[in-house]
């Protein structure tokens, strides 16, 4: 992994994670945990160096959704699934600011899956961070796209059957070019790989494994899963999708980097109005 | 079409005003197509009653359009003699036949691959010829219409619009119009003027997906907004095209969406939100005929009720329609200044009528007064309350990027700082600050217009307008005082300005072309116009003509 401790040239400001605090009190359940990807991200913003008023935070619905009025940056938080859009207009409108697109596993995979396709195939540089949990938490535990088939809940009795959506794989098929993997309880990794993804130039996707102790208490043992590992794939998208779909979910780290070039920034005004409004007439 | 659009040039060119109404096939993607052309030497807001004049270039599939092209034995029909008889959907019209070979008979095969059958500017130069333009106006509209076109391509139009005027010399059928004076004009079409208005109104960003009959204002859009340092973008969906549209906004930057009603569809959640979270949009509807898929390619003014009520919750927004194609310029840059003066979306109710047709206008209308989002005006040092509960219910909101005054935008219920709470005071609080930004809304003299002062009234909106205005002044003539009141503003309704227009009227009736009644009701129900108002609805896709409306009143 790169060292992301020295700033880049623009970040000049020395910051700490709490510059970045706003002091309201998450609506999180003890245990949460994305009270990690907060503390991650908090840490990984400092280090980046860009002050809160520069940087938006956008979001959809859910739990992991609430985070943006968590920092001191900008913020919105929207309807469900569609924070990607939100933040490509965003950021296609205004470059010069550090758009970061959090949210869930339901909100990005489910009722945003199309957007999360299409703000990896547009390359739009910005950073997508997911807390996945592979449930549904704010409405009480239904399952969702990352749900294992044979995890049992009340609206699908003995399991929901169905093969769980692979989001690094997609990521990488759909043309993301910084696809990794983090987990919510190495809030130091985490905040490594944001900074990362915010320095990447184009879209970078993280996904982030954020237990549900509430509804998914088994989830705990998670941290006993996750191991590190550091076999990045470089610009070999199918062999990047076969490593994924290989994979048991919990290898951590940067999985896949391509070269595809980001979306440029909009062009200079090059003609006034009037201009625009010649080609209208007629006659003399 | 390129047949329509060169003699309305050339007809512009001259100084004659026009109107070119465009029909397609119901499959949109091209085939079969009908170019209906009105020139006068006065302005035009409106299809005819009946055309004089229908010039076939084949008769495929007319049998589709007949309804659409009213035409009576006092009409006159041109036709190929190689082409047959003519179908019985025309010729039950009892419209006088010409035929007149249309082709090149000396064209070989490889002649007409090369450089185009041609049958269409030989047609454009019989009628240029029966109405007396000149060679040179058709010359200079040809060649701006084939801008790009090699040389050989020119040359051959050039031959075939010459050779069709000569022919016409040998026709006596009277149509030769009133001279007229050479006039700077604009020729424009509807979608191009909401372009345009938007642009001047400041929109820089423009979300979208493709959708007929919108889709050819966003590809007039797309290389001016890059000129002036804008950006569209092409979504996936319209739920990504509004999100982007309120991203841009939120980043300060005037956005804007452009659909028809199928897209509208599904951006009615997000904007309940923009309503929520008090961000500027301004939403462009090119209505179409509906409900669903419906006739793409055709004219209807059935969103009233979405693009007013469509939401969940309390949603107060503004909704706007263009009175003419024309004031799609007027409405579109207003719109822009409402939306950021009332940090809200605002739906400009076009239609496939308005948007597609290319008329020929008089520049230099009047422009709304610029009003802008409201950025500051923060007291320093306290708490910054992107919500706050204020005499004015309009509050600041800073551009992000200004340091101290970080906000996050919030749909959920919330408190005056944005942050989401779950309580009854919050709630009906922020419901009433938004509710106070239209109830305090004041359109001014923008709210729509009326002509004329009988005491009979029609009541209208967008493309009804014109054929309004038509059949009023017929009625007016024949001893039957009518006025017409057209609303720019349909949402919130200008209660006051819109007492004053009915002031004196006996009789108010209310035209609109949907099946509902959607703005009778709208404007019934709200108690804007008496209880005896009577309704003319009735749906797309045939426009009213001045004679079906002014038999409805007689």
């Amino acid at each position: 992994m790169n060292d992301v401790t020295a700033t880049e040239a623009h970040c000049v400001r020395a910051l700490a994670a709490k510059d970045f605090m706003s002091g309201a009190h998450p609506i999180w359940c003890p245990g949460c945990g994305d009270y990690g990807v907060l503390a991650g991200l908090e840490r990984a913003l400092a280090l980046h160096g860009r002050p809160p008023h520069e940087v938006a935070l956008i979001s959809g619905i859910g739990c992991s959704s609430r985070l943006p009025a968590y920092t001191n940056c900008y913020g919105f938080h929207g309807v469900h699934g569609r924070a990607l859009a939100f933040a490509t207009g965003l950021k296609l409108a205004r470059p010069d600011l550090e758009v970061i697109t959090v949210g869930g596993d339901g909100d990005g995979y489910s009722i945003g899956g199309n957007h999360f396709i299409h703000a990896c195939r547009r390359n739009v540089d910005m950073l997508y961070i997911v807390m996945d949990n592979r449930v549904y938490g704010m409405t009480k535990g239904q399952p969702s796209p990352t749900t294992e088939p044979d995890w049992d809940s009340e609206i699908a009795p003995g399991g929901i059957g169905l093969r769980p959506f692979n989001p690094l794989a997609v990521a990488v098929a759909s043309g993301a070019n910084f696809v990794a993997r983090a987990f919510a309880g190495q809030p130091d990794h985490l905040a490594q790989l944001v900074v990362e993804g915010i320095r990447w130039p184009g879209f970078a996707f993280i996904e982030v494994l954020s237990p549900c102790i509430t509804f998914r208490p088994e989830q705990f043992d998670w941290k006993a899963k996750v191991r590190h590992d550091e076999a990045m794939i470089q610009n070999d998208r199918a062999a990047a999708i076969a490593a994924t779909l290989a994979d048991d979910g919990f290898n951590l780290g940067v999985v896949f980097k391509g070269e595809r070039a980001a979306v440029t920034k909009p062009s200079q005004p090059i003609a006034p109005l009037s201009d625009i409004e010649r080609q209208f007439t007629v006659g003399t | 079409m390129t047949a329509g659009t060169v003699f309305l040039r050339a007809a512009a060119q001259a100084g004659y005003y026009g109107l070119m109404t465009q029909l397609f096939g119901p499959q949109v993607r091209g085939g079969e197509a009908a170019a209906l052309v009105q020139i006068s030497t006065a302005p035009i807001e409106c299809q005819p009653d009946r055309f004089d004049l229908f010039v076939a270039l084949d008769w495929d599939k007319v049998e589709q359009f007949a309804p659409e092209i009213p035409l009576d034995q006092s009409s006159t029909i041109i036709s190929n003699p190689a082409d047959g008889a003519v179908p019985a959907s025309i010729a039950k019209s009892k419209a006088r036949l010409i035929s007149l070979s249309m082709n090149d008979p000396g064209a070989t095969r490889l002649d007409k691959a090369l450089r185009g059958k041609r049958t269409n500017m030989f047609a454009t130069g019989v009628v240029a010829g029966l109405v007396g333009l000149r060679a040179e106006n058709l010359r200079i509209a040809l060649a701006q219409v084939m801008v790009g076109k090699n040389v050989d391509v020119m040359e051959a139009n050039t031959t075939a619009l010459a050779a069709g005027i000569k022919a016409a010399t040998a026709l006596e059928l009277g149509f030769k119009l009133e001279p007229t004076r050479e006039m700077p004009r604009w020729l424009i079409t509807g979608n191009q003027a909401i372009g345009l208005g938007a642009l001047r109104g400041g929109v820089r960003f423009v979300g979208c997906y493709p959708i007929t009959p919108a889709t050819d204002l966003v590809e007039w859009l797309a290389p001016e907004l890059q000129k002036l340092g804008g950006r569209l973008a092409l979504a996936e969906d319209e739920l990504a095209s509004i999100n982007m549209t309120l991203g841009a906004s939120y980043g300060g930057v005037p956005a804007m969406t452009v659909t028809s009603g199928p897209g509208l569809s599904l951006m009615v959640e997000t904007i309940g939100l923009a309503v929520a979270a008090e961000v500027p949009a301004v939403l462009i509807d090119v209505m179409r005929a509906g409900p669903s898929t419906g006739i793409p390619s055709k004219t209807e003014q059935s969103d009233v009720n979405i693009a007013i009520y469509g939401s969940h919750g309390d949603a107060p927004r503004v909704v706007l329609a263009p009175m003419s194609v024309g004031d799609c310029m007027t409405t579109a840059e207003w719109a822009v200044y409402l939306a950021e003066s009332l940090q809200s979306p605002v739906i400009v109710l076009s239609d496939q009528a308005l948007g597609q047709a290319q008329a020929v206008v008089d520049p230099g209308l009047a422009r709304p007064k610029p009003l802008r989002r409201r950025t500051n005006g923060v007291s320093p040092g306290a708490q910054f309350k992107r919500y706050a509960i204020a005499a004015d219910p309009v509050t600041p909101m800073p551009r992000p990027g200004s340091p101290g005054y970080q906000w996050v935008g919030e749909g959920l219920t919330h408190n005056e700082v944005g942050i989401p709470v779950g309580g009854a005071g919050a709630h009906v609080a922020q419901i009433n600050k938004r509710a106070k930004k239209f109830d305090q809304f004041e359109p001014g003299e923008w709210w729509g217009q009326t002509w004329g002062q009988g005491d009979t009234a029609i009541l209208t909106f967008g493309s009804s307008v014109g054929p309004a205005r038509e059949a009023a002044q017929r009625l007016t003539g024949a001893g039957r005082p009518t006025r017409v009141i057209g609303l720019r503003v349909l949402s919130p309704i200008p209660r006051q300005a819109l007492a004053q227009a009915l002031k004196g009227a006996r009789r108010v009736v209310v035209l609109e072309q949907n099946h509902g009644a959607q703005l009778y009701r709208h404007l019934l129900g709200n108690k804007a116009v008496p209880v005896t108002t009577e309704s003319i609805a009735r749906p797309g896709p045939l426009p009213f003509r001045p004679a079906e409306i002014a038999a409805h009143l007689a």
